[in-house]
C-alpha cells in the first residue's frame, strides 16, 4: 500500500507533467529529495522530462510562496527596466501549495506581488510537517542516517538502531496549533482535501509566556534572542520579507546596529516581527531555518493573536478585504492610549480589551 | 537598571503632530498650564507618520520614556492618518508589552489643537508613570559596556 | 614534539588550573541562560568544574568567534563637545587576557591556518590569534557529513592546535603543537606518552591519510571561465534564498563589513560579520550592483571557496565540516556543488 505522501507525489509529477506539456504553465515550483534525511530541496521545474524529480513528504517545512514573486518574474520574456510590458497574457506558474502557503500567495495577491490570474495553485492539504530538530532531540547525540515515512509513524534509523516514533508527536508546532490546514486556494487538488483542525487554544503558547510576570517576560525575550547569530535567514525565508531594502540595512539612519548586541539584536526581532504583523499566516517557516533554534515565531505568533482578537483578521483568509493595518475602523479598540478615559466625541466604545481573553474558538475569515 | 541618584530626572520623547497635539503643547504653554519639563519635543506631520522605527530608536538611544500623540479620531488633518497609527500603536504597545518592555515607557494619546490643559495633564500623567519606573534598560543600548560585554573574551 | 599522557580525571585538574589563569570556553551544546551574556552563540564560559561533553563532528559554533568577534571594535571617539577627546579617533584598549579554547576539532583549528592567510597583515585578528590557545580534540568518529579527508584535513590531524588530545584506552595523549600549548602545560605533573601509543597514532593517521582523496585538486587546474559559466549554478542560484546562515555558520567565511554606531555621543566603529550572500555586500554607491542576482552570489560562495581562493593562496577555503550541509534551510550541499564542478567539462 502506498503512503499518503507517495499519492501525493505521484499526483504532483502527473500534474506538473500535464501542466507543462499542455503548455499551460512555463514552471511548476515544488520539492526535490535532499542529501541528507530529513530534508528537502525546493526545486522550479521547467520542463516535463524534469518531473521526475519533485517529491512530497512530511520534511517539507520551507514556503513555496517565498519563490513564486521570483519565479514568476523569470518566465516573463526578458525586458529592460524601461520598456513596456508586453501585450497578451504573461506566462504562468504552478505551485504546490498547502494551507498556509496558499493563504502566504493570498496575502502576496492582496500586496501586488503576484498576478493572481498567473499563478495555478496545485493545492495539497496539509497533515503537519514534521520538525528536524524535534526528531534529533528524540535521538540525541546519536546521528540519524535514514528516516521512513509512513502515514502515522516514522522509522528513524542509525548507524546501531532503527526505532519507529509517531509523527505527529515531532510534527512542528506551528502546524500543531494550525487550525486551516486545507489550502485556501485550488486551482488544481492535489490528494484528499484535508477538515480544518480545531486545536484547543492555538494561541496556548502565546498566552504561556502572557501570563508570566513584566520581568519574566523580558528574561525569557533577552534568553529566547540571546544565541541569534544574525544571520537573517528567518527574514530571507519569509515570503512575506521582499522588500529591495530592509530596515537593517538602512545606514542613516541607523534603526538597528548590525552586531550581536543584545539590544540590536532584540531590536531586529521586534521589527521583524512587527513589519509581518497582520500578514503571517504562522507558516513556520522562520523558526524552522534558524540555524540556532530559536524561536522568533512567538512574537509572529502574538501579533497574529492580536489582530484576531482586534480585528477580527486572519492572515490570507480574506482575499477581497484589505489587509488588517492598511485599513481601519472607526471604532477599533483603543484601550491602550493614555487618555482613553477622556470623553471622545463620536467615539463608540471600545468592545475588546486589547489584552482580554481569546475566544474559545477562532473565527473563520469571511 | 542604572544608579538612580534623588534628582534624576527621566528624558521623555514626544512625537506630537503638527495640526493638533503640538498646536495644544503651544496652547497649554500660552495658557501657563503647568507642565513637567522633561518632555522633548519632535514636530511630526501626523501621527500616522510615527513608525515603529522612530519609536525603538529613541528607547534605543536612552529615552526613559515615550508620548506618541495625535489629534482626536475624526479630526485628523489628513483625515484618516491617526486611524491608521492607532492600529498598529495597539499592535506596538502589545508585543512590547508581550517582550517584557514595562507598561508605561511607551505611551499613546490624542490631544486636540484646543486641549491645553489636556496637554498638561497628559504630560503630568506620563512623566509620573516614567518617575516610578525609573530610568530605562529595556532596549537601550550602552556603548561604553560593549567593550566589556560583547567581545568574547 | 613533546607528547604527553593525561588521563580523563587529570583533564579536568587542567580545565580548573587553566580557568584560574585564564578564560576558558567550551561548547555549549544547549542554549545559554540570559546570565551569560559574556560569550558567543554555541559557546559557555566554563570553570573548570564539571566534566567536558564533546557531540560527535564539529562544533556546534565555529571557532571563528574568537578571532573574528562579531563585532570587533576598530576604534572609539566620541561626539562630546568640551570633551578632551573631541575629534580624536583611539584604538580601543583590547583584552591581552589569554583565552583558552576546549573542545575543538580538527577541521575547526585548520580553518584558523586558513583564515590566517589573507588576514596576515590584519592587527586585530593576529592580536586575537596571539591571546587564544586551541585545546583539540581528535576525531574517533564522524558524521556522515564531514568530508574533512576530501579537503585536505584529518579526522586525527593536529594542524594548528596548540594542544591535541587524541583517544586512548585509559585516557589520551596529548600532542603540544606550539609554545602556547607548552605554557598550557607547564607545572602540571604530566607523565610522557607511551611509545607504542604514538607509534599507534601515527599508524591510524597514515591510514587516513591513504583513504582521503586528491581528486578535487584537480580543480585547482581548471580554467576559470568554463566553472563560471557551468549550468549547475542555475537551479542553485533558484532554489538559494541568500539567507546567508551558511556564511555564517561556517568557520572558514571571513567577509566583513564596517560601520560607525553613535549612542550618546559615545563612538565607535566596528566590523561585524557579512556574507557574499547579502545583496548589499556587493552594492556600490552609485546604486550598481555587480552581483545584483541570487545567481551570481550563490555562485560566488562557492566558487571563491574553491577556486579563487585556492589560485590566490593554495589551498581551499573549506575545511569540510560539514555545517553548512546540515544547515542550509533548502539543502544546498556543497559536496554536490564539488560533484558537479569535477564534472563540468
Ligand atoms: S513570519 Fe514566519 S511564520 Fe509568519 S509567514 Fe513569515 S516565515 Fe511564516
Ligand atoms: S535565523 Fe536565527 S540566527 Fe539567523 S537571524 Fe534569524 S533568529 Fe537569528
Ligand atoms: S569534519 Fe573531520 S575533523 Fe571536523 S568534526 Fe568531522 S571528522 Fe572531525
Ligand atoms: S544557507 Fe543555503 S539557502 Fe541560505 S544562503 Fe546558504 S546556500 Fe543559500
Ligand atoms: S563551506 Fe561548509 S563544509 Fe566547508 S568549511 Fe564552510 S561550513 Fe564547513
Amino acid at each position: 500500500m502506498p503512503t499518503i505522501n507517495e499519492i501525493v507525489s505521484e499526483e504532483i509529477r502527473a500534474q506538473a507533467r500535464k501542466l507543462l506539456e499542455e503548455g499551460t504553465v512555463a514552471a511548476v515550483i515544488g520539492y526535490a529529495a535532499g542529501t541528507l534525511p530529513m530534508t528537502v530541496r525546493p526545486l522550479v521545474v521547467r520542463s516535463p522530462e524534469d518531473c521526475s524529480k519533485l517529491i512530497w513528504n512530511t520534511f517539507c517545512v520551507l514556503n513555496l510562496a517565498n519563490y513564486l514573486p521570483a519565479t514568476l518574474k523569470s518566465v516573463e520574456p526578458p525586458r529592460g527596466p524601461r520598456d513596456p510590458k508586453p501585450e497578451g497574457p504573461l506566462p504562468k506558474v504552478a505551485i504546490c501549495a498547502t494551507g498556509c502557503w496558499s493563504r502566504n500567495i493570498v496575502v502576496q495577491t492582496q500586496e501586488h506581488q503576484v498576478d493572481r490570474d498567473r499563478v495555478v495553485v496545485m493545492g495539497v492539504g496539509s497533515r503537519g510537517m514534521v520538525s528536524r530538530r524535534k526528531v534529533e532531540a528524540i535521538f540525541s547525540g546519536k546521528e540519524i542516517l535514514k528516516v521512513e515515512e509512513g502515514d502515522h509513524e516514522l522509522i528513524v534509523q542509525g548507524a546501531d538502531f532503527s526505532e519507529t516514533i509517531n509523527r505527529w508527536s515531532v510534527v512542528r508546532d506551528n502546524c500543531q496549533t494550525c487550525t486551516h490546514p486545507d489550502p485556501v486556494l485550488v486551482d488544481v487538488r492535489i490528494g484528499e482535501p484535508v477538515s480544518e483542525r480545531k486545536p484547543p487554544n492555538p494561541f496556548i503558547q502565546v498566552e504561556k509566556i502572557e501570563q508570566k510576570t513584566v520581568d519574566a517576560r523580558w528574561a525569557w525575550f533577552t534568553e529566547e534572542f540571546s544565541t541569534c547569530i544574525r544571520c537573517y535567514a528567518c527574514r530571507n525565508a519569509c515570503p512575506l520579507c521582499y522588500c529591495p531594502t530592509c530596515f537593517v540595512d538602512d545606514a542613516k539612519p541607523q534603526w538597528v546596529g548590525k552586531s550581536l548586541d543584545a539590544v540590536d539584536t532584540g531590536l531586529f526581532h521586534v521589527l521583524r516581527a512587527y513589519h509581518c504583523a497582520g500578514r503571517c499566516t504562522d507558516c513556520g517557516t522562520c523558526e524552522t531555518v534558524c540555524p540556532m533554534g530559536i524561536n522568533m515565531r512567538m512574537l509572529t505568533k502574538k501579533l497574529n493573536k492580536d489582530v484576531l482578537n482586534l480585528y477580527g483578521i486572519e492572515a490570507g483568509m480574506q482575499p477581497d478585504a484589505p489587509l488588517p493595518l492598511t485599513t481601519y475602523a472607526m471604532d477599533d479598540p483603543q484601550k491602550f492610549m493614555a487618555n482613553e478615559v477622556a470623553p471622545v466625541p463620536s467615539m463608540a466604545p471600545a468592545t475588546l480589551g486589547h489584552r482580554g481573553p481569546v475566544p474559545g474558538s477562532v473565527k473563520e475569515g469571511k | 537598571m542604572t544608579e538612580q541618584s534623588t534628582n534624576w530626572e527621566p528624558k521623555i520623547i514626544a512625537f506630537l503632530c503638527n495640526w493638533c497635539s503640538y498646536a495644544g503643547a503651544d496652547l497649554a504653554g500660552v495658557s501657563r498650564f503647568q507642565y513637567p519639563s522633561n518632555i522633548r519635543i519632535v514636530r511630526v506631520p501626523c501621527s500616522g507618520r510615527v513608525s515603529e522605527n522612530m519609536i525603538l530608536s529613541a528607547l534605543k538611544s536612552g529615552a526613559d520614556g515615550i508620548l506618541v500623540s495625535g489629534c482626536h479620531p475624526g479630526d485628523c488633518h489628513y483625515i484618516s492618518g491617526n486611524y491608521f497609527a492607532r492600529r498598529r500603536f495597539a499592535l506596538l504597545s502589545n508585543l512590547l508589552d508581550f517582550i517584557g518592555v514595562e507598561p508605561g515607557r511607551v505611551n499613546f494619546s490624542w490631544v486636540s489643537a484646543s486641549e491645553g490643559e489636556q496637554f498638561a495633564e497628559v504630560v503630568q500623567g506620563v512623566t509620573e508613570k516614567v518617575k516610578a519606573l525609573g530610568s530605562a534598560s529595556r532596549l537601550v543600548k550602552k556603548i561604553d559596556a560593549l567593550e566589556t560585554e560583547l567581545q568574547v573574551a | 614534539m613533546k607528547v604527553l599522557k593525561v588521563t580523563p580525571a587529570e583533564l579536568d585538574a587542567m580545565m580548573q588550573q587553566w580557568s584560574k589563569a585564564h578564560r576558558v570556553y567550551a561548547p555549549a551544546l544547549v542554549k545559554q541562560p540570559a546570565a551569560s551574556p559574556n560569550c558567543a552563540p554555541g559557546w559557555r564560559r566554563v570553570d573548570g568544574s564539571g566534566a567536558l561533553t564533546l557531540s560527535t563532528g564539529p562544533t556546534p559554533a565555529s571557532v571563528k568567534t574568537f578571532f573574528f568577534p562579531q563585532p570587533e571594535t576598530l576604534l572609539t571617539y566620541t561626539l562630546e563637545n568640551n570633551h578632551p577627546d573631541k575629534g580624536l579617533m583611539r584604538e580601543p584598549e583590547k583584552s591581552k587576557e589569554m583565552q583558552v579554547v576546549v573542545g575543538v576539532r580538527p577541521c575547526d583549528a585548520r580553518s584558523v591556518l586558513l583564515n590566517n592567510l589573507p588576514y596576515q597583515e590584519d592587527p586585530f585578528f593576529q592580536a586575537n590569534r596571539r591571546r587564544t590557545a586551541l585545546v583539540g580534540f581528535t576525531c574517533d568518529q564522524s558524521l556522515s557529513t564531514c568530508f574533512c579527508t576530501q579537503m585536505g584535513g584529518s579526522p586525527l590531524g593536529s594542524e594548528g592546535l596548540d594542544l591535541a588530545f587524541s583517544r586512548t584506552q585509559d585516557g589520551f595523549i596529548v600532542e603540544v603543537g606550539s609554545a602556547k600549548g607548552e605554557a598550557l602545560v607547564t607545572g602540571l605533573d604530566l607523565a610522557p606518552a607511551d611509545e607504542s601509543e604514538i607509534t599507534a597514532l601515527a599508524a591510524r593517521r597514515q591510514k587516513e591519510v591513504k583513504a582521503s582523496s586528491t581528486e578535487l585538486d584537480t580543480l585547482k587546474g581548471r580554467e576559470l571561465g568554463k566553472l563560471y559559466d557551468a549550468p549547475l549554478w542555475q537551479p542553485l542560484g533558484e532554489s538559494c534564498i541568500n539567507c546567508g546562515a551558511c556564511t555564517f555558520i561556517c568557520p572558514t567565511c571571513y567577509c566583513f563589513d564596517i560601520q560607525d554606531e553613535v549612542v550618546r555621543g559615545q563612538g565607535r566603529r566596528i566590523r561585524y560579520w557579512d556574507s557574499c550572500m547579502f545583496p548589499l555586500y556587493s552594492l556600490h554607491t552609485s546604486g550598481h550592483n555587480p552581483r545584483g542576482q541570487k545567481v551570481q552570489r550563490t555562485r560566488n560562495r562557492f566558487l571563491h571557496k574553491l577556486k579563487y581562493f585556492p589560485d590566490r593562496f593554495g589551498p581551499f577555503s573549506c575545511v569540510g565540516c560539514g555545517r553548512c550541509v546540515q544547515d542550509c534551510p533548502v539543502n544546498i550541499d556543497i559536496r554536490e556543488v564539488m560533484n558537479d564542478l569535477l564534472a563540468v567539462e
